[in-house]
């Protein structure tokens, strides 16, 4: 019965994906034609084809890849918590990475000279399941999910105040590129980071349908899933290391964006109406995208030539919808 | 035909990490028959039940399943021989009571858990059986207690146990619902042939389906054997601590 309507959906956001990726790559500051898109793509190169190759299809990439990783990243963490408020931002698993990455920016330019995309990766992993880690140890003493929600933002909080101090007496000329970065955005992202991204992001998603199966079954609660067989351990370090790692891709890139993770899949999840993980997966990705492909495009066009940060855009739109969630849930509780 | 044990325990002792909560338990369930266990709350029969379901690791004497010794079996068999209804309530969000009786069909799915005709069948026989077949398409947290609980038994007799294992399945239903549970649970096991465990409070109800009663009172079993030696007047206010007088004047 849903079935139909889940197909239907699937194809609506993949030519979602499609066409906000073209308006992506056709809207900038430059003029340029369909006409000089189409012929850069089939190879044939003309005075476009340098912003198009170079700045704006990387950029609209990179913004698909990573709006997809972190909704996911924010699907994944809200099924470890069994809690839809749950995301990678709120958590501050970004702001974990942010510092991690940071403290590597910092102290390693002298020593290696330009960071690896590789290395800033693994930094923000190192991050994430750092802040991870705080979160889980507060978990165990706090049941409720707006208090847990309240120490994620508390953990924020404190690695963005370490990262400023950080950032205030570090002197050196990378520091104006990390200023922008710790505030969020995607620009200056280049087609051989996208390459790291694209092997990160991938693994990220294979890895996630690897764990549908258990995820489905884990839904019922860690006891009934425990009797039907899964091993819960297993799960729940696939659940942070997947959820970790799709983050971290987005931290090292891009720097923190706020509310995807949460936003994104509970918005799947009422178009759906389901919360099957082979359903929510492949779609919380595809939404995740397209949302953070049309933030991005408004961040870089509505007040050109100033650019806003993206999580300044992800908020005013993202927000809303957490806020909505709660107001909803506390209504049902009681 | 003779009736093989599918379940039984010597010498049982169960508890939370060190401290034994109930020792030496002995008992053995034959397929089609039903044990309750009854005793007042805190007695143990939660530990008792949880430890027999494998969430928690006995202290003491053997568990034997199917006449292998319990700790010999992994996860992924047992989860084919022996299947819970828990106290704890869920609230899976948009999950239909279809898909929530589907997870039954976990231990023999494939890696992504897609649904064969065999496992359909198997669901839909087990939601015929409960008589839920109007409200599976529903959303699980729209329906009501009672066809939860229901819903909740096609999902572990789905699972296709020898085993059911149900925690006071029936303690916040209503006596419509308490009863029809009984009637389908008391069917379902005679019909497939397996053996099922369950705590209950409702001492006049557990009378009547029961095979077999142990008491839990004390951190032992006070008192063990069939419904008609058990349920007695003497031995009730003895297993709750109630007064003769108040005993009387509310059951007699």
């Amino acid at each position: 019965m849903s079935r139909k309507r889940s197909i239907t959906i699937f194809i609506l956001l993949l030519i979602g994906v499609i066409i906000v990726l073209f308006a992506n790559i056709l809207v900038g500051s430059a003029n340029i034609t369909f006409a000089e898109v189409m012929d850069t793509f089939v190879g044939k190169r003309n005075t476009s084809s340098d912003i198009l190759l170079k700045i704006r299809i990387p950029r609209a990439l990179a913004a698909l890849l990573l709006g997809g990783a972190l909704s996911l990243s924010g699907y994944l963490l809200q099924t470890f918590f069994h809690n839809p408020i749950a995301g990678p931002f709120v958590l501050g698993v970004s702001s974990g990475a942010k510092l991690i990455v940071a403290i590597t920016m910092i102290y390693s330019v002298g020593v290696i000279g330009a960071l690896s995309s590789a290395v800033l990766i693994i930094s923000a992993f190192i991050g994430s399941l750092i802040s991870l880690g705080f979160v889980l140890l507060i978990s165990r003493k706090v049941k409720q999910m707006s208090m847990l929600v309240v120490c994620g933002v508390m953990i924020s909080y404190i690695c963005s105040a370490v990262t400023d101090f950080l950032v205030t007496f570090a002197d050196d000329s990378d520091i104006v590129n990390l200023h922008g970065w710790s505030v969020g955005t995607f620009s200056g992202t280049s087609m051989d980071n996208v390459r790291v991204i694209f092997v990160f992001v991938i693994i990220g998603l294979i890895g996630s349908f690897l764990i549908s199966k258990p995820i489905g079954a884990y839904m019922l609660g860690e006891s009934y899933a425990k009797n039907m067989g899964v091993d819960i351990k297993l799960l729940r370090v696939m659940l942070i290391i997947l959820s970790g790692l799709l983050s971290a891709a987005v931290t090292a890139f891009a720097g923190p964006v706020s509310f995807v993770g949460i936003a994104v899949p509970h918005i799947i999840r009422v178009l759906f109406r389901t919360s099957k993980p082979l359903i929510m997966i492949p779609a919380c990705f595809l939404g995740g995208s397209i949302f953070c492909m049309i933030c991005d495009m408004i961040a870089r066009t509505v007040f050109a030539p100033t650019e806003l940060s993206i999580s300044t855009v992800t908020a005013v739109f993202g927000a809303p919808v957490v806020i909505y969630i709660m107001v909803s849930r506390r209504r049902q509780e009681i | 035909m003779i009736n093989e044990t599918l379940i039984s325990s010597e010498n049982l002792s169960v508890g939370y990490g060190k401290k034994i909560i109930i020792n030496n338990v002995g008992f053995e369930i034959r397929q089609g028959e039903i044990l309750t266990l009854i005793g007042p709350n805190g007695a143990g029969k939660s530990t008792l039940l949880k430890t027999l379901a494998g969430y928690l690791e006995p202290l003491g004497g053997v568990i034997m399943i199917d006449g292998k010794n319990a700790s010999e079996i992994t996860d992924k068999e047992m989860a084919k021989q022996l299947s819970v209804l828990l106290t704890e309530r869920i609230r899976p969000e948009l999950m239909t009571c279809r898909e929530v009786v589907e997870t039954g069909r976990y231990p023999y799915t494939g890696s992504f858990g897609i649904l064969s005709d065999k496992d359909r069948n198997a669901v839909n026989d087990a939601i015929e059986a409960v008589s839920v077949t109007e409200i599976a398409d529903m959303y699980f947290n729209e329906i009501s207690d009672g066809q939860r609980q229901r819903v909740m038994l096609a999902r572990a007799i789905c699972q296709e146990p020898q085993i059911l294992i149900l925690d006071e399945p029936t303690s916040y239903l209503d006596i419509h619902h308490k009863i029809a549970f009984f009637e389908i649970l008391k069917k379902l096991v005679k019909g497939k042939n397996i053996a099922a465990i369950l705590s209950m409070h409702e001492v006049d109800l557990a009378e009547r389906i029961a095979d077999s009663v142990l008491c839990i009172k004390d951190g032992k079993v006070s008192l063990s054997g069939s419904p008609s030696d058990v349920f007695t007047a003497k031995n009730i206010m003895e297993l709750y601590d109630i007064p003769e007088e108040l005993y009387y004047k509310y059951f007699g």
